[in-house]
């Protein structure tokens, strides 16, 4: 089943520089395909990302990022909310961001299991979906 | 009558005409600069001196193949025996194609090639310029002329296609694992900046 979930804090300004650090970034010279790699920080606003591995993925005229892919144990934290997946894929465009694989999500002392998060980081809504499981902590207003 | 003087007059110009076309030609070789043959070389003395005491190459290029198929290609304006050993030459351009199909264009303002020739050093302000798009700067790099191995020896910084690029230090060799793959990697901590285009 499937929960929407607001995201008061993650009204996001996606025109923001995005900064990526990491160990190393390998470029492949034939492909131009480039893979930040050791402990990567993903940051835009107060949007921040840390992954393992993030492979940039570049729009169709090549001058511009899509997408960047994170995988191998991601972690999404902002100004009130965080959570955490195996895999993210955040599209800067359309400023979504979609978790996948074992999602955590804990606001304020609320937190939400599910399978699959999909944030749109724009209008600062969220749905969680797959085995969607959730614990309150009564009268944490 | 005047056929006569028609006639007459055409007498006096098949000698005058002629005669006269003789005479300029030969002012030709009269008013000709003379040639100096001395002029002819344009060295100096002083260079000609100078280039007896230390002996040097102008415009060099050294070419060659490494063991894995890349093509490199180095040409500089002047090289000379460096003090202890190899050879250091000054405004070198550097230029390796690997057999994926990129290559990279290096310039520098210094450069050592070390005795056994296997290794040459570019300092003093390295430019690289990569055909996937990176355009790096760096103090000094190291190219290797065996393998395909070009490692920057300091900080790089520059741009390409993700963004903005700053990292502790650059590498361009075969991927490892994937033999005729070549990969440009920014190690030692990197750090990107880039600015979303507003759609």
């Amino acid at each position: 089943q499937q929960a929407n979930i607001a995201f008061g804090g993650l009204k996001q300004d996606t025109s923001l520089p995005v900064q990526v650090e990491a160990d190393n970034l390998t470029v492949e010279q034939a492909t131009g395909t480039a893979v930040f790699s050791g402990n990567v920080r993903v940051a835009q606003g107060d949007l921040k990302l840390a992954a393992a591995r993030v492979q940039v993925e570049y729009a169709a005229d090549g001058k511009a990022i899509e997408r960047l892919h994170a995988s191998g144990g991601v972690t999404m934290a902002n100004a009130t909310d965080a959570a955490e997946s195996k895999e993210a894929v955040y599209t800067i465009g359309s400023g979504n961001l979609v978790m996948t694989g074992d999602v955590l999500l804990t606001q304020g002392k609320s937190a939400i299991a599910g399978q699959k998060l999909v944030i749109d980081l724009k209008a600062g809504t969220g749905t969680m979906q797959g085995r969607v499981s959730t614990t309150f902590v009564p009268g944490n207003k | 009558m005047a056929r006569d003087a028609h006639s007459r007059l055409v007498g006096w110009l098949k000698v005058i005409l002629p005669l006269s076309a003789l005479a300029i030609l030969s002012t030709l070789f009269l008013v000709a600069r003379t040639v100096d043959p001395d002029a002819a070389i344009p060295y100096s003395d002083v260079e000609i001196a100078e280039r007896l005491r230390e002996p040097r190459m102008t415009a060099p290029t050294l070419a060659g193949v490494t063991r894995d198929g890349a093509t490199i290609t180095v040409t500089a304006a002047e090289a000379r025996p460096a003090e202890e050993s190899g050879t250091s030459a000054s405004s070198v351009r550097a230029r390796l194609e690997t057999p994926d199909g990129a290559h990279t264009a290096l310039s520098a303002g210094q450069a050592q090639a070390d005795a056994s020739g296997t290794l040459v050093t570019l300092d003093s302000g390295v430019l690289l310029s990569n055909s996937a798009g990176y355009e790096m700067k760096t103090e000094a790099l190291q190219l290797r002329l065996d393998t395909t191995q070009a490692t920057s020896t300091g900080p790089v910084e520059g741009f390409g296609p993700p963004g903005q690029i700053e990292a502790g230090g650059m590498e361009i060799t075969e991927a490892p694992g994937a033999p005729g793959q070549y990969v440009l990697v920014f190690n030692g901590g990197v750090r990107l900046i880039y600015q979303p285009r507003n759609p």
